[in-house]
């Protein structure tokens, strides 16, 4: 286990050249003018187009380019973004905590709901239930998010005034930012409690209300699919039918032997869910203006801020490689079938 | 799972009738499971009908320009407009008639999700089937380059390959084949390893018939279903990351024929007036229905496959 | 057993549903006239702020909070007034009456104001303002705003030549700005009517001590070359604000994208009535519109199309038709780069393409101008806020002129111009090209889209398409001279006919080096228009000018544009001048 483990990880460093090596070979199709619009920000400043490619070193090809960039990581240093005003490491420290509170209550909505339904979905096969919550499920993921986003925040914000768009209201960005109150995470629904103000942590949790209820429509289908179709595949084995035969009632059936075994190829697809929520909140964001990494990493994109993009990809693609593992860990735990090489 | 060898080459060697069982006439049995499920039906009737739109377009809505893609509009103003004479779904910013986008906007999400999945299941096929079917430090190396791919965002690199090429239909086809060829590849490689070793591919290369011959003849047709499985259930996806990327300002051009374009338009005008909210309801509902029927029919069409072909479903009916 | 379950659930989700609505409970309001946060005004715009150095910031995001907010000029204009002036850290308005104009015109002298604390406390001093102006002079970031002092003070637009070699001797600056006693004297090399109003806009004054104290330069001439141009992170006051305004900074998030000010108790007239103020860059339009009827936003800048999603929400006010100093224009270029060019066909006049002097000829451009839609763009592209311009000259300007003739719409026209263009081979011929325009920009697609088919409808031989780039690439199709025809816009610098009449019509103003148009007559106009100082001149110079603009047509001027903003009805004080950037906090309150 030792070694499977040493061997996955031994892939971080390996997949983080490759990623940095596949954005920088995109700036072969870039011009030194193309690049240095990044640093235009009102049209006037034009003129100082070859001023500013010659300040920034941007007319060298993509290779020097790559390896100034590789010293300067080798430093420590993981270069300026030009779309956050800041380094890149502040960035990603700054915006990182907000995806993350983010995502893991979306997580848990989507772990709860899904398996919930998936595994009524399957014992009450093809009956109104199941058909109501495939339906449901698969019509969560027809939609573009922006569209559920937008409607969402149209009737629970615009009409009822409910759950508001940002991480915070006004009052209480102000007292999160106050040198009383001391960050310790950086989950804001946390750091309220930690601090012992129950109305920032409610104002936290009413502002996270709408953009998890977007998430996890979403990404319910996909765990409500594999949820049922494992346990239809549980559902008909061999012991299952011993169980049934054997006179024990539905629920224990279903709760003590079927969903157990049912939950093996869930929690692989878990760790990959959780990886792909990080990616998929990107217009969650953008919609309800929430201060996360997924907005920031698209505005880099589209700027051609290469240093921010290729920061927050290496980032993103450690953070998949462990969770890959974490998944393939929790799986070889679970089914003592499984051995690891 | 034991694999037995089938009598009729028909029907596919992943669906293998337990012991003790007749095997029925192959394709009786799969379209009466099929029809057996009203979901399935209604997938395949939905996609059937966005086909039918798609080959009908131009008699549909008539085109106007020079590219029949671009959408018709009548005058500048910028303010969208109710349905009325003229224009049955009414027109959305810039008077963009939705009526003939919605029509030749099914035309483009079919060219566009085909168009990706052809060019991710031609990756496939040549790198799958060589990693797959040799193995060894091939198989690494393109295992390797897949985590690479599969390790960065979709969406992020998807945005990323657009800004630099440049915003076009075009582009974006390729940046969204480029982030799901890994899938598609990886897939492949274990179809292809699962299949590698049975009984028959051994026999045929035991009679000496070449690398190619067998994979061409004898290997890839059985282990198209699975592909065929992801394929009509990532066509909605596909759609969906396209509408994204216009939503981004990144997919297709203002004016062209296109639901996710369509639908990024009308986020300007969805808290429409004062007194009323709903104001532009059709320029967010129309296109948006027409992506959501679009997408649930794949969705529910690759459920159906899955259920029929999956051979672990196998003896549940 | 069944029923037990479903009680089970049925109080499950009781529960969830009375948390929920727990939840959201203390929001709910109704149009609710009571004012939301008093002490604290909430702007919401969707642009980024870049920096918050006023030495280096030239974008309209950074300049709001920068001036007249956060630091102040030595003038400042009088109300909504574009020509009239107050005294602000000078205590008079120099003017040749009160002789503190030389009578030359080359010596300009500001008395200092006694008694006015910086943000930190410390009191201005003369050498402070000095100081300021030449850091703003000297440090001239790439891209800056540098060149608008050091023109009329040096006569060049950089420190640094093309190939990157510092050009001018401290000595020069040392000379061109001064103090003398209480006062901040400017030498200037030649006569130049706008520098007051520059002056106005753009000589922000911060404390020298604090500057140092932190790693900026210190003053020293030995010293000022390793302190030219920065990059943006390199300085403190990046971040950092210290100036003698209204508002202090108190705090740039850059990932909230929010800049916080502060009252500054201690600012040298009346402090101003707002605690706090917030700027905060929300770019979904729907967030900013739903902010502001909540009344969790006072003020919230929109784009034009999204006008009449604004009007009549309760509890609101919009201050309309705001005119503004600028002008969008549609370039011709008269010397197009057809190496490697995706949008000029053939490069031939063969009608699959066009060459590369194609827009060099009159007829074509007379063709084009006469073929617009003006009120089709107007009406379509600007929701009819805005008027024709008569020229690079725009309204609000000394030297704006109505009988300036314009270019209508006119079928016949453009059809007689086109027939004798290119030798009388054009019509038959026919042509092909592309219009690149910055993707997302709705107005400037539609006005690509009103070129195509009022040309197209001339002669089926006459294609055009157009297509959208990302602002990247436009810059860089700029920068190669490959651009077929360009919308692009100007925004005033400072509220003066120079400052229009130099960038469209001089040969090394912001336009005609991109288009490649040139006339010596009216770089010699330009150049004596500015150099007096009496109006009447200036007017029947520029009036020349604009007749030049006429008749050589370097581009078509289709809108000067009007602005709006929508803000809470409970807001008063708001007053507007089309030189603020953004909004002037100062007078503002909320009751």
């Amino acid at each position: 286990m030792t070694g499977f483990i040493l061997r996955r990880l031994l892939l971080l460093p390996f997949v983080a050249l490759g990623v940095s090596v596949l954005i920088f070979s995109l700036l072969q199709f870039l011009t030194p003018a193309m690049r240095a619009s990044l640093y235009i920000h009102d049209p006037k400043q034009l003129n100082a187009l070859p001023d500013i490619i010659r300040k920034y070193h941007l007319d060298q090809p993509a290779y020097v380019q790559y390896w100034d960039w590789l010293t300067q990581v080798a430093h420590g240093d993981l270069g300026w973004s030009e779309t956050a005003r800041e380094p890149v490491a502040d960035a990603i420290r700054g915006y990182f905590p907000a995806t993350l509170e983010l995502g893991v209550y979306s997580f848990a909505c989507i772990l709860a709901l899904g398996i919930w339904l998936g595994t009524q979905s399957a014992v009450h096969k093809d009956r109104l239930l199941d058909h109501i919550s495939r339906f449901t499920s698969i019509s969560g993921a027809s939609l573009p998010t922006f569209v559920w986003g937008l409607l969402l925040l149209m009737v629970f914000y615009g009409h009822f005034g409910w759950f508001p768009p940002d991480r915070l209201s006004l009052a209480a960005g102000l007292a999160v930012r106050s040198p009383a109150f001391h960050p310790y995470t950086g989950l804001m629904t946390v750091d309220a409690l930690l601090n012992g103000q129950w109305w920032i942590f409610w104002d936290a949790l009413r502002h996270l209300v709408l953009p998890v209820a977007t998430l996890t429509y979403f990404l319910t289908a996909v765990l409500v699919r594999i949820t049922r179709s494992s346990m239809l595949e549980t559902l008909r084995t061999d012991y299952v039918r011993t169980a049934r035969a054997k006179g024990l009632a539905q629920r224990t059936v279903v709760d003590k032997h079927a969903r157990r075994n049912a939950l093996i190829p869930v929690i692989t697809l878990a760790g990959l869910l959780f990886v792909g929520l990080l990616a998929g909140v990107v217009i969650t964001e953008t919609v309800f203006n929430y201060p996360g990494i997924g907005r920031w990493g698209v505005n880099a994109s589209q700027q051609l801020d290469i240093p921010a993009v290729t920061g927050f990809a290496l980032i993103f693609s450690g953070l998949l490689v462990l969770g890959n593992l974490c998944a393939d860990v929790l799986y070889a735990l679970v089914d003592p079938r499984i051995r690891l090489q | 799972m034991t694999a037995v060898r089938s009598s009729t080459p028909a029907i596919p060697l992943s669906r293998t009738p337990s012991p003790g069982r007749t095997a029925e006439g192959g394709w009786h049995r799969t379209l009466r499971r099929f029809r057996r499920n009203p979901l399935s039906v209604l997938g395949a009737l939905i996609v059937a009908f966005f086909v039918l739109v798609a080959l009908l377009a131009p008699f549909l809505a008539h085109p106007t320009e020079r590219n029949p893609f671009m959408i018709p509009h009548t005058g500048y103003a910028s303010d969208p407009h109710p349905p009325g004479p003229g224009h049955p779904f009414g027109t959305t910013e810039e008077q963009f008639d939705l009526y003939y986008g919605v029509v030749w906007g099914t035309r483009t999400a079919f060219v566009v999700a085909l168009s990706v999945v052809a060019t991710a299941v031609a990756v496939a096929l040549v790198l799958g089937s060589i990693s797959g079917y040799y193995g060894g430090p091939l198989d690494e190396l393109v295992m390797r380059v897949t985590d690479i791919f599969l390790a960065f965002p979709g969406l992020i690199l998807a945005v990323v390959i657009v800004a630099v090429l440049g915003q076009s239909v075009r582009n974006a086809v390729i940046a969204i084949a480029v982030v799901e060829w890994p899938s598609y590849t990886r897939l492949l490689r274990g179809e292809f390893l699962r299949v590698r070793d049975m009984e028959y591919v051994q026999a045929a290369q035991a009679l000496g018939g070449g690398d190619l011959h067998i994979i061409t003849r004898h290997v890839i047709p059985n282990t198209i279903y699975p592909m065929l499985i992801l394929a009509s259930l990532n066509m909605g996806g596909i759609v969906i990351t396209f509408a994204a990327l216009s939503f981004l300002g990144l997919g297709a051009p203002i004016g062209y024929a296109d639901w996710g374009q369509l639908i990024s338009l009308s986020h300007n005008w969805i808290v429409g007036t004062a007194g009323d909210p709903f104001t532009f309801w059709y320029t967010l509902i129309v296109p948006g229905t027409a992506i959501f029927l679009f997408v649930l029919g794949w969705n529910l069409l690759g459920d159906a496959f899955r259920d029929v072909f999956d051979p672990r479903l196998q003896g549940s009916r | 057993m069944r029923t037990v379950t479903w009680i089970k659930r049925a109080a499950v989700l009781a529960v969830t549903v009375a948390v929920i609505t727990s939840l959201g409970a203390p929001t709910v309001r109704g149009a609710g006239e009571a004012v939301k946060n008093p002490d604290t005004f909430v702007e919401l715009q969707f642009g980024d702020v870049v920096s918050l150095d006023p030495a280096l910031a030239y974008d309209i995001y950074s300049s709001e909070p920068i001036w007249p907010n956060v630091y102040e000029t030595l003038i400042m204009y009088s109300g909504s007034s574009l020509d009239k002036f107050q005294p602000m850290l000078a205590t008079e308005v120099p003017s040749l009456a009160n002789r503190l104009i030389s009578a030359d015109g080359l010596t300009y002298t500001f008395p200092i104001r006694k008694g006015v604390h910086f943000h930190d406390g410390s009191v201005m001093t003369p050498g402070d303002a000095v100081y300021s102006i030449r850091r703003f002079l000297l440090q001239d970031q790439a891209g800056g705003p540098a060149w608008l002092l050091l023109s009329p003070l040096l006569g060049v637009d950089s420190t640094r030549d093309d190939s990157g070699k510092i050009q001018i001797a401290f000595a020069d600056v040392a000379r061109a700005v001064s103090a003398q006693g209480d006062n901040v004297v400017f030498r200037l090399k030649k006569p130049f009517a706008p520098f007051l109003t520059i002056v106005a806009a753009w000589t922000f004054v911060m404390p020298r001590a604090w500057a140092v104290a932190h790693g900026d330069w210190d003053g020293d001439p030995g010293t000022w070359q390793r302190y030219n141009n920065p990059k943006t992170e390199d300085r403190y006051a990046f971040d950092h604000m210290n100036g003698t305004g209204p508002f202090t900074l108190e705090r740039w998030d850059r990932q909230a994208k929010e800049v916080t000010l502060a009252r500054h108790d201690g600012y040298w007239r009346r402090p101003a009535s707002l605690q706090r103020v917030v700027v905060r860059s929300v770019p979904e339009f729907a967030t900013r519109r739903l902010a502001l009827q909540q009344g969790d936003a006072d003020l919230v800048v929109a784009s034009l199309n999204q006008r009449s999603q604004l009007l009549g929400l309760p509890g609101t006010v919009v201050q309309d038709n705001l005119p503004q100093i600028a002008v969008q224009t549609l370039q011709f270029n008269f010397k197009i780069n057809t190496e490697a060019n995706p949008d000029v066909g053939s490069g031939r006049l063969d009608g699959g393409g066009i060459p590369s002097d194609f827009f060099a000829d009159v007829h074509v451009r007379r063709g084009f101008a006469y073929a617009f839609d003006y009120a089709g763009n107007l009406g379509g592209a600007y929701a009819g806020k805005g008027v024709i311009p008569h020229g690079p000259i725009v309204q609000g300007l000394l030297g704006f002129d109505p009988t300036v003739p314009v270019y209508t719409t006119s079928r016949e026209k453009a059809v007689a111009e086109f027939k004798e263009a290119m030798g009388g081979k054009l019509w038959e011929t026919g042509f092909k090209f592309t219009i690149p325009y910055t993707a997302g920009n709705t107005a400037r697609q539609t006005g690509a889209q009103i070129v195509k088919d009022t040309v197209g409808a001339l002669n089926p031989k006459f294609q055009i398409e157009f297509r959208p780039v990302p602002s990247s690439t436009l810059i860089s199709l700029l920068l190669a001279h490959k651009g077929t025809m360009y919308f692009l816009g100007w925004f005033a610098d400072y509220p003066d006919p120079h400052d229009f009449a130099q960038p469209f019509l001089s040969a090394n103003g912001y336009f005609p080096v991109r288009s490649g148009y040139r006339n010596p007559e009216a770089d010699r106009l330009v150049d004596a228009a500015v150099g007096t100082a009496d109006p009447a001149k200036r007017k029947a110079l520029y009036k020349q000018l604009s007749m030049i603009s006429y008749n050589d047509l370097p581009c078509l001027f289709l809108i000067q544009p009007v602005t709006y903003y929508t803000m809470r009805s409970w807001v008063h004080g708001w007053y507007y001048n089309p030189i603020f950037w953004g909004q002037y906090f100062y007078t503002l309150s909320k009751r």
